[in-house]
């Protein structure tokens, strides 16, 4: 479905990616996990089109992002659903009107079937009744699953969760993972980026690992935990705690 | 070498410019606005609402100081005060009206649109228009286009009578000028009106898209808002001084008898 080879990029001189190479196959959940800043939202953004890479090529559906013109890119970014890392609801839009919007712009259904589909996805994410609200009358979870409902209502072949549950308590976490999986569908993709690797976990059938502007580790959570390299330790092996106090002590000398 | 650069990054800055001009026509040429109407409306209303009273008091102080200031002068000189009206006119007319309101409006309303844009781009917004198929030179830029294109016109005309109302008040008021010798149109010709409606129309152009083009380049989060912000209002309040000086001298040259 998407191919990644060599894809390398930098920002303001300073080398955020290099020599990314990359498959995902339908049906497939992947998580991206990785230090902040590494790069996991860039790379998404670089997959789906909005970033063009410094060097290599992502291919989509077997079509290069860099051989299509700007309407067929735009044709081609139909075929994703994408949950912003800042939710990216329209500030001028009601929760409702956000909703429906992909499936307004793609034009090929009736009001009445738009507004069906909207009520119904808004259900399922459990926010019935909030169509006529305005984003900054909502608190973060829920505009959280106004972004859910948003970027599912397409269903899209593929859907790119980008840090879904940043800033969230751990309970609406759990929740936001929870719909994930319920609105998962067999023939889709779906990549997830997000710190929370223990709730990741019963979504995720295999996980890519970016560390140091390239890919680390790729596999399964299982293969990850039983690794003895330290780097992975921290981030699936829940070795966090014991390597930051061992920094914490190195750092003021303390043996 | 820096300067070179700068040249450099003027003239690409420039190039995007027109870039994203000519990109406008084209969405307005496919239907932008019949597609987008409730947007151009309300912004039409919004910029005409945000700026009404901010062109009434500036507009209106200007006139008043200006026939204040030349009067004293007159009066030093030559005290015949029949001149100051007629000339007064004649010179709202074609430089003043538009582009103290053009300087105004790029304050006002470039201001808005860079910040509006801008805010946009850095919530991650105008990326989920692209991802959505919704341009956003479609559906952020051309409705805000007409709009401040057409209200840059009514406002500027809307300018040119309060100024010139204030300006006759003063006149009257202070000095005791008639208002029917200071209100003489007699010289003030149909070439007057068309080089004063040019730079309308000019600064009605240049300042949506000098706003729109540093609200979509913003970078960062709300700190770079208010440097998109702060650029727009500097380069479209350039645009209009560059483009009063260009259609003076092609007015001078064309137009005037």
């Amino acid at each position: 479905m998407i191919v990644a080879k060599g894809v390398g990029k930098s920002f303001g001189g300073e080398r955020i990616l290099s020599g990314v190479d990359l498959t995902f196959h339908e049906g497939e959940v992947v998580g991206i996990v990785g230090p902040g800043g590494v790069g996991k939202s860039l790379l998404m953004k670089i997959l789906c089109g909005l970033v063009e890479p410094d060097e290599g090529e992502v291919t989509v559906f077997g079509r290069s992002w860099a051989d299509l013109s700007v309407t067929e890119r735009a044709k081609l970014r139909e075929r994703f659903g994408m949950l912003f890392q800042n939710y990216a609801l329209f500030d001028f839009m009601t929760v409702g009107e956000n909703v429906a919007f992909p499936l307004v712009q793609r034009g090929d259904m009736s009001a009445q079937d738009v507004q069906e589909r909207v009520v119904e996805r808004l259900t399922q994410v459990e926010l019935s009744g909030v169509n006529h609200l305005y984003s900054r009358e909502l608190s973060g979870g829920m505009k959280k699953r106004v972004a859910l409902a948003r970027a599912t209502i397409g269903e899209a072949p593929i859907i790119i969760y980008d840090d879904p549950t940043a800033g969230l308590d751990p309970v609406t976490s759990s929740k936001i993972f929870n719909l994930i999986s319920d609105l998962q569908r067999p023939d889709s993709l779906s990549l997830i980026t997000s710190h929370d690797i223990e709730r990741m976990m019963p979504v995720c059938q295999r996980y890519i690992m970016l560390y140091q502007g390239g890919v680390y580790f790729r596999g399964t959570a299982q293969e990850a935990k039983q690794s003895q390299d330290p780097v992975l330790r921290v981030f699936f092996g829940g070795d966090a705690v014991d390597v930051g106090r061992r920094t914490m002590a190195g750092a003021e000398g303390i043996s | 070498m820096g300067l070179l650069l700068s040249r450099q990054h003027q003239r690409s800055a420039l190039l995007r410019a027109f870039a994203l001009l000519s990109q406008t026509f084209l969405w307005l040429g496919r239907g932008s606005l019949r597609r987008r109407r409730q947007q151009f409306i309300e912004q039409l209303f919004e910029m005409g609402n945000r700026s009404v009273l901010f062109i009434t008091v500036t507009l209106g102080t200007l006139g008043m100081i200006s026939v204040f200031q030349v009067l004293i002068q007159v009066d030093r000189i030559l005290p015949e005060y029949s001149v100051v009206g007629p000339a007064f006119l004649l010179t709202m007319v074609r430089e003043f009206a538009p582009t103290i309101a053009g300087l105004m409006i790029a304050t006002r309303v470039g201001s808005g649109i860079a910040a509006e844009i801008g805010s946009m781009v850095v919530t991650e917004q105008v990326d989920a228009l692209r991802m959505c198929n919704a341009e956003p030179v479609d559906y952020l830029v051309a409705p805000r286009f007409a709009a401040c294109l057409i209200q840059t016109v009514l406002l500027t005309m809307y300018g040119g009578v309060v100024s010139v109302v204030a300006g006759g008040l003063v006149a009257n008021l202070v000095w005791g000028i008639p208002y029917e010798v200071f209100f003489r149109v007699d010289n003030i010709t149909y070439s007057d009106f068309l080089a004063g409606f040019l730079k309308c129309v000019a600064y009605g152009i240049a300042i949506p898209i000098a706003a729109a083009q540093a609200g979509l380049e913003t970078e960062g989060g709300s700190e770079g808002v208010g440097t998109a912000t702060t650029r727009a209002v500097v380069n479209a309040s350039f645009c209009v001084v560059v483009l009063d000086f260009i259609l003076s001298g092609f007015a001078f040259f064309f137009l005037f008898d």
